[in-house]
């Protein structure tokens, strides 16, 4: 119900292929979709999908948390929120009586790298709400009253992610610690500092800097007729110009680690936790298809292998994750585990390890290898059985990995990496100098040691 | 039958409000189009000579199944100093039968890409597939194993202790999920919906391989199960699946288990104000919980509309604590309706200084369904909401699996389905008003806070001096009182 999760990952999106054993066989549709640029630079993808009265509208944004501006981390974050506020012709909420009101609903994320909104509404509302994002992109019209209360709820999502859980400042500090350099290292929630810096100027600048055509990604799936789709589209979007200012990105690159770093923290949790992270190449790159089906082989579900080791066999972890966490420019390999009741945080830091080297020494079995796949493919159908979820699946494929067909195409990628493949990546990229390892620990343990 | 499905109700009205202030073909939004209609799958049923009621629900956009083998008893049933023994139970199901030990059972489900779950909530205990259509047939054979040959090896049982014991305690780090359990106790009492379904420290301990046992003995029969197979399948085949692997499930000759009855203890106190003391809580999360209706009641529906006019994005409490007055990332409220009596819950979680505040708005929106009812300008997009979200529902395998299984349970007819849109649209807003006033009355509703009181203490005692004070530390969730005996 909540508007805006601050870090859905998303993951690899694949294509459907065909699976022959048993029953029946398995229908794997692909993706139809057809592409075009607007003159001012606006990118649309539509895929038509008539089986239901709806369709969902989502507009990305190649803006995220790393182009926060300097001394306002978490700006992009709250600025998403800001975008439900008012325009020139929309009062604030007024995206809520076009879609909530009539049986739809809206919602948006920010991450790292993108900010996403999206609408699913019944078909016949699609004009409108066209529109209504047309409307947005053109410009904001918010006063400080609203700004100001707007801050506070994100300060309450601040509290309730962070503060709240006890292991919320937990992640916090594995993404703000595993990078020196890189914008990366700024969590997309922000800090209270932060956003209490914000003001109502950095709104209209933010908006002015990144919320432009040229910047943006319509995508439309579901139930509308392609002529009349088209025309809408141009006759809202079309019409808004494209600024001659430089788009700034950010250029920094996050260096490569030299040595290990070891760090401990203490929070509210009562069971200890450990985290490593290893940096891993941007989600583009070649080797982010091995290391998703090592990410896989790793912690999805009861057969895998941390499962089955640290929560299973040894009993020392309550919960245990891995993740390949892919962002644009360079990427987070996670291994995570909440220890049971009286274990160590040394003990599990060695079985995490211990699992690493067991990939990197000997290859995945084939059996293994075909489980993780048909893992996989299980996963993207269920992501794909909305439209919302084919057009992230549309959205992320053009955004982040630059080629709205790898929709179509990311399932054989996935299909042709090797247990070799991924015996190299585990190499490659999970070396002792590659890593950082987090001991969480509970307060009350604090001076203890 | 098929049954059209109309999402844009008589909306066009709150459009026209709009329109009438279009000053340039721009400046207001263009009208929506006639709307197109839809359909529901039909759920087609059969009861096999066993007592096993089966149903199968096609929907072949995409190529998933999931199967749900319901028990018609959960959580409800678990005798008093063994809170957790039916969740313990079904979520053993898959860690071992006579043939398989747990990892070989989570090796082979997964190796078809598929998962398989299994525990118990209140009044039902499942265990559910979900695969690849084309996989569907080996899945079913694992599904019957672990329902109707589980082993219940005592290191299993150990196991998961282990693992239920880290939980509560991960749970008791947590505001919110503490107070999901107090609720539950101040509004049940020591009455069989008052505890953790998941059982509680104490409880666990005492559960044993034997007492588990019993209980999939004298439940886990064909007589007391539902079959829901959904998704990519047709009826033909689903059955004929069915009757393969669950067919020759011998019904016993002893007598059905008599469905729960709350026992007949004292009604609970109402009107409570209980705050757990939790000094390091990062936020406070405010409760407002009391007695609701249960799922055959005549007032469901007016009940599920009542609510929806309270909860969700737009709904009066998110209207009131977000977006007025940016007290919280969200507010809301559910109305959990059972098989007997379920609770009505209303909260938000907020910095711990507004903890007293919150806790005043909650009550003072529930009183304000009954003095200011909502008209059909507020009315109707909140209809809208219900609809659109039971149709998006039905639109994933998992979806429609759980609505069929969930109106199977309770004895409903499957084609309530095809009448939602209906019943939900005759509700008006005199019923509104009478439904919030005579099973919603903020007077006896209870208010449960968790998180640093001394933030938000001193306030809250001006309003309502007899608080309840407890620290975390004294927290017994074992009984109505809460509160762990002081040594003598």
């Amino acid at each position: 119900m909540v508007r805006t999760s601050i870090r859905l990952v998303l993951s690899l999106s694949l294509l459907l292929i065909l699976q022959s054993t048993g029953f029946a066989q398995t229908r794997m549709p692909q993706l139809k979709f057809t592409e075009r640029t607007l003159t001012n630079g606006l990118r649309v993808l539509t895929a038509a999908d008539r089986s239901s009265p709806t369709v969902a509208i989502q507009v990305w944004y190649h803006v995220g948390s790393k182009d926060d501006p300097q001394g306002r981390s978490g700006f992009a974050h709250l600025f998403e929120h800001i975008m439900f506020k008012s325009t020139k012709n929309m009062k604030s909420e007024m995206l809520d009586r076009l879609t909530e009101d009539v049986g739809g609903f809206n919602n948006a994320f920010t991450n790292d790298d993108v900010t996403v909104y999206y609408e699913v509404v019944p078909s016949n509302y699609l004009e409108t709400l066209i529109w209504a994002e047309a409307e947005r992109l053109s410009g904001l019209n918010v006063d400080d009253a609203n700004f100001k209360s707007e801050r506070d709820v994100v300060k309450e999502e601040y509290r309730q992610g962070v503060l709240a859980p006890p292991y919320g400042r937990f992640e916090y500090l594995l993404q703000q610690k595993s990078f020196l350099e890189h914008p990366y290292k700024r969590p997309t929630i922000g800090s209270i500092e932060d956003l209490d810096a914000a003001s109502l100027k950095d709104v209209q600048e933010f908006h002015a800097t990144y919320y432009r055509p040229d910047n943006a990604t319509l995508v439309i799936v579901g139930d509308f007729d392609q002529v009349q789709l088209d025309g809408w589209v141009d006759k809202y979007f079309g019409p808004i110009a494209k600024p001659s200012r430089p788009l700034p990105r950010v250029e920094v690159k996050e260096p490569p680690r030299k040595s290990e770093i070891r760090l401990t923290e203490h929070g509210s949790n009562d069971l200890p936790a450990v985290g490593l992270t290893y940096l891993t190449p941007r989600q583009a790159d070649a080797d982010s298809d091995a290391l998703r089906v090592a990410d896989t082989i790793l912690s999805a579900g009861e057969s895998s292998r941390l499962y089955n080791s640290l929560v299973y066999n040894q009993q020392l972890a309550a919960e245990v994750n891995s993740s390949s966490e892919t962002r644009e420019d360079a990427s987070l390999f996670l291994l995570t585990a909440v220890l049971s009741e009286g274990k160590k945080t040394e003990d599990a830091e060695k079985s995490l390890l211990a699992e690493v080297k067991k990939l990197q020494d000997a290859p995945v079995s084939a059996a293994e290898l075909e489980k993780a796949k048909n893992q996989i493919i299980t996963d993207q159908l269920r992501q794909r059985e909305t439209s919302n979820g084919k057009a992230l699946a549309l959205g992320e494929a053009a955004v982040l990995l630059g080629d709205p067909s790898r929709v179509n195409t990311d399932l054989a990628r996935l299909q042709a990496v090797t247990a070799a493949d991924i015996q190299r990546v585990m190499k490659k990229y999970f070396a002792d100098t590659n890593r950082l390892v987090l001991y969480y620990l509970p307060e009350a343990t604090k001076g203890g040691r | 039958m098929l049954t059209k499905l109309l999402f844009s109700v008589a909306l066009c009205a709150i459009l026209c409000v709009v329109c009438v202030r279009a000053q340039t073909p721009q400046a207001t939004p263009p009208p929506p189009a006639p709307p197109r209609s839809g359909t529901f799958p039909k759920p087609v049923e059969q009861t096999l000579p066993n007592g096993l009621r089966v149903i199968v629900v096609e929907r072949t956009e995409s190529p998933l199944i999931a199967a749900q083998l319901l028990i018609k008893n959960g959580g409800e049933v678990d005798p008093p100093e063994l809170a957790g023994l039916a969740d313990m139970t079904a979520n053993l199901l898959t860690k071992g039968t006579q043939t398989r030990d747990a990892t070989q059972i989570a090796q082979q489900i997964e190796s078809l890409g598929g998962s398989l779950d299994s525990g118990a909530r209140w009044d039902a205990s499942y265990a559910t597939v979900g695969v690849m259509s084309s996989k569907i047939p080996q899945a079913m054979e694992i599904l019957a194993d672990v329902v109707r040959r589980p082993a219940f090896k005592s290191e299993e049982v150990e196991r998961l202790r282990q693992q239920y014991l880290d939980n509560v305690t991960l749970a008791l780090g947590d505001p919110g999920s503490i107070a999901r359990f107090v609720a539950a106790r101040v509004v049940f009492g020591d009455s069989p919906y008052g505890h953790p379904v998941s059982g509680t420290a104490e409880s666990l301990t005492r559960i044993t391989a034997p007492d588990i046992s019993k209980m999939h003995s004298r439940y886990y029969r064909p007589d007391n199960a539902i079959l829901v197979i959904g998704g990519d399948i047709n009826a033909k085949d689903g059955l004929a699946l069915a009757t393969k692997y669950f067919g020759d499930w011998q019904k016993p000759t002893t007598p059905l288990p008599t469905m729960s009855a709350p026992t007949a203890n004292a009604a609970p106190k109402t009107g409570r104000i209980v705050v757990i003391d939790k000094p390091d809580a990062g936020q406070a999360a405010v409760y407002l919980a009391r007695t609701g209706i249960n799922r055959k009641d005549t007032d469901y529906f007016r009940g599920i509309v009542t609510n929806s006019v309270l909860s969700g994005y737009s709904g009066r409490l998110n209207q009131e604590i977000r977006i007025k007055r940016g007290l919280s990332y969200g507010a809301g409220s559910a109305l959990d309706t059972r098989r007997d009596v379920g609770p009505f819950v209303a909260s938000a979680q907020t910095k711990n200084e507004s903890g007293a505040v919150v806790a005043d708005l909650l009550l003072g929106e529930i009183g304000r369904l009954s003095s200011a009812p909502p008209a059909d300008v507020e009315l109707t997009p909140r209809k809208a909401v219900l609809i659109g979200g039971f149709s998006r529902n039905l639109e994933t395998v998992n979806g429609l699996v759980g609505q069929v299984g969930s109106l199977a349970l309770y004895g409903l007819s499957l084609d309530e389905i095809n009448r939602y849109i209906n019943n939900v649209q005759s509700v008006t807003t005199a019923d509104i008003q009478k439904f919030a006033g005579t099973r919603l009355d903020a007077k006896t509703s209870n208010i449960i806070i968790v998180g640093n009181a001394k933030a938000f203490l001193p306030e809250l005692q001006k309003k309502y001096p007899n608080v309840e004070v407890i620290p975390v530390a004294e927290l017994d969730l074992n009984t109505a009182l809460l509160r762990k005996k002081q040594p003598a």
